[in-house]
């Protein structure tokens, strides 16, 4: 099949990944995980991580893709060998599994921005109230299906016309959105103490490895690093185009919006948790509430009410907030769905009909998520779990393929503006797999602390309902595998 | 503020956002190398 449409630009491609990279995880899970683990204490091990995690394999993803031209199973396939497509299957099963509740949390977040928007949000007296009544109702799947139809168009219109065309509008928005609010945050009265906390380092907090393991887990979730959606992007690369240098620049601007966001979330907790006579501020961005939804939909649209005494200007920066949210989500939802439409033009199907295809799986395998708060909290764990194993999967093809020939020939091969060192070549052989060993080990050992019947597969957030998932599609994969391969790498020769 | 506190901010800030605009400069470079030379 030949190459027909490339990013215009490096900065048309920049902004795309970018938009990929930039979510939801920079924005509400970030400044939760920082509450969590002791601030300061965690942003350390969270640098150091996206120099051994996010850099090494957003480079990979880019390389994979650039080399093959090929969607996941066709690029493990090429890789790793024909014996391997089913890995590449289960990295697009891992990202089609987030996507069936991502498009439900995106759908969350526009619903918010148009309440902020009609200012009925901000005349709300029990926001814990809004958000249940919100959640039982029929409105996330009627959300949802407006999330789905936004994003079907999007990647229906292709690459230039489509994802490039809106990223080009939405990652931008985001951004100045983004340092408006900052900019708001840091001038509250009060604000300083948040900032303080963000960067104090607790010295006995900072020795615990769960520290350690959960900013492992935080780069891998909002960097985009592993999940195969960078790799289905660079498939439309341009052949002279560097790897690299725009990897490295992607996973440091992905970071350098988390510490956005963080400081801007701390800053405004800290500053109006004080007129709210409610001194606990640390308690309310670290709780969870049901699906990790405590902080964003609960307590900060309380937060915006007491900004001023204006519901009007409440209501702005209420709305630029969810909108920003959105914006975050939709790029991150965009990429999901133009993986599996890409897995199925690699199939021999026409764009037109994958679309078509993805949405109407989409919607129907979201539903449940839509409907049962319980279900996509189980889904979110299983498949985010599953994401550190996409990763070792991705390790894994490099080392097949050969490490020193990956990074020669691929990585500083044609286009490369800057060459990368061995340095990499340790990092992908050791150190990536030891990651993923230490912390798919860490939170299956955990889940079996807190669920005395952590093989069965019908209960929630352990174990067994993960590897019960896993095992049922890893089986299928490797039955198909010989004619996964044949399909996406032999036809598409 | 304490010590301890503006070291984090310096360390995490300077590689993080340092990072971040040395990588943008890099990227504007070549570009405009490659736009002088024709090439792009």
């Amino acid at each position: 099949m030949k190459q027909q449409e490339f990013f215009s630009t490096r900065w048309a491609l920049i902004i795309s990944v970018l938009g990929i990279a930039v979510g939801t995880g920079n924005i509400w899970r970030f400044s939760r995980v920082v509450a969590q683990n002791g601030g300061g204490s965690f942003l350390i091990p969270w640098v150091i991580f996206l120099l051994l995690w996010s850099v090494p394999l957003i480079i990979a993803e880019f390389a994979i893709g650039k080399y093959s031209r090929l969607g996941p199973i066709g690029a493990m396939g090429k890789i790793a060998g024909k014996n391997f497509s089913w890995m590449g299957a289960f990295i697009v099963m891992v990202a089609t599994g987030i996507m069936f509740y991502y498009s439900v949390v995106t759908g969350w977040c526009l619903r918010y921005f148009l309440s902020a928007a009609s200012g009925n949000l901000m005349q709300v007296d029990n926001h814990l109230d809004y958000w249940n009544q919100f959640a039982s109702g029929y409105l996330p799947m009627v959300f949802h299906l407006i999330a789905i139809g936004i994003v079907s168009f999007v990647v229906f219109r292709g690459i230039t016309n489509g994802i490039e065309k809106f990223s080009k509008v939405l990652v931008p928005t985001l951004l100045i959105i983004l340092f408006g609010l900052f900019v708001r945050a840091i001038t509250l009265p009060g604000a300083i103490e948040g900032i303080k906390y963000f960067f104090t380092p607790d010295l006995n907090i900072i020795l615990d490895y769960k520290v350690w393991l959960n900013a492992l887990t935080q780069n891998a979730w909002d960097t985009g690093a592993g999940w195969g959606l960078i790799m289905t992007y660079a498939i439309y690369m341009r052949h002279k185009e560097d790897i690299s240098l725009n990897a490295s620049l992607i996973a440091f601007g992905n970071n350098s919006i988390s510490l956005v966001a963080g400081i801007t979330i701390f800053s405004t907790v800290f500053a109006l948790s004080t007129v709210d006579g409610n001194s606990n501020a640390l308690q309310q961005i670290s709780q969870s509430g049901p699906a990790n939804t405590g902080l964003t939909f609960i307590y900060l649209p309380k937060l915006f009410g007491q900004l001023s005494e204006s519901v009007f200007i409440n209501s702005i920066f209420a709305s630029a907030f969810f909108l920003a949210l959105f914006f975050a989500a939709l790029t991150s939802l965009i990429s999901m769905f133009e993986l599996g439409t890409r897995t199925l033009i690699d199939f021999g199907v026409g764009r037109r009909k994958a679309i078509l295809f993805v949405s109407v799986i989409a919607f129907l395998f979201g539903l449940p998520s839509a409907i049962n708060m319980d279900f996509l909290i189980n889904q979110d764990w299983v498949w985010g779990v599953g994401l550190l194993l996409s990763g070792a999967f991705i390790a894994f093809a490099i080392i097949k393929f050969g490490v020193n020939r990956f990074r020669n020939e691929v990585i500083n091969g044609i286009g490369s503006d800057v060459k990368i060192g061995k340095w990499y070549n340790i990092v992908i052989k050791y150190l990536v797999p030891v990651q993923v060993i230490a912390l798919v080990s860490w939170w299956l050992v955990s889940s079996v602390s807190w669920d005395p019947e952590w093989w069965n597969p019908f209960h929630t957030e352990n174990a067994g309902t993960a590897l019960f998932q896993w095992l049922i599609v890893i089986t299928a994969f490797l039955i198909f595998n010989k004619r996964m391969y044949h399909k996406t790498v032999e036809n598409n020769k | 503020m304490r010590i301890e506190t503006i070291i984090t901010a310096v360390i995490v800030l300077s590689i993080v956002w340092g990072g971040l605009i040395y990588f943008i400069r890099r990227a504007l470079f070549y570009e405009r190398q490659k736009s002088l030379n024709g090439k792009d």
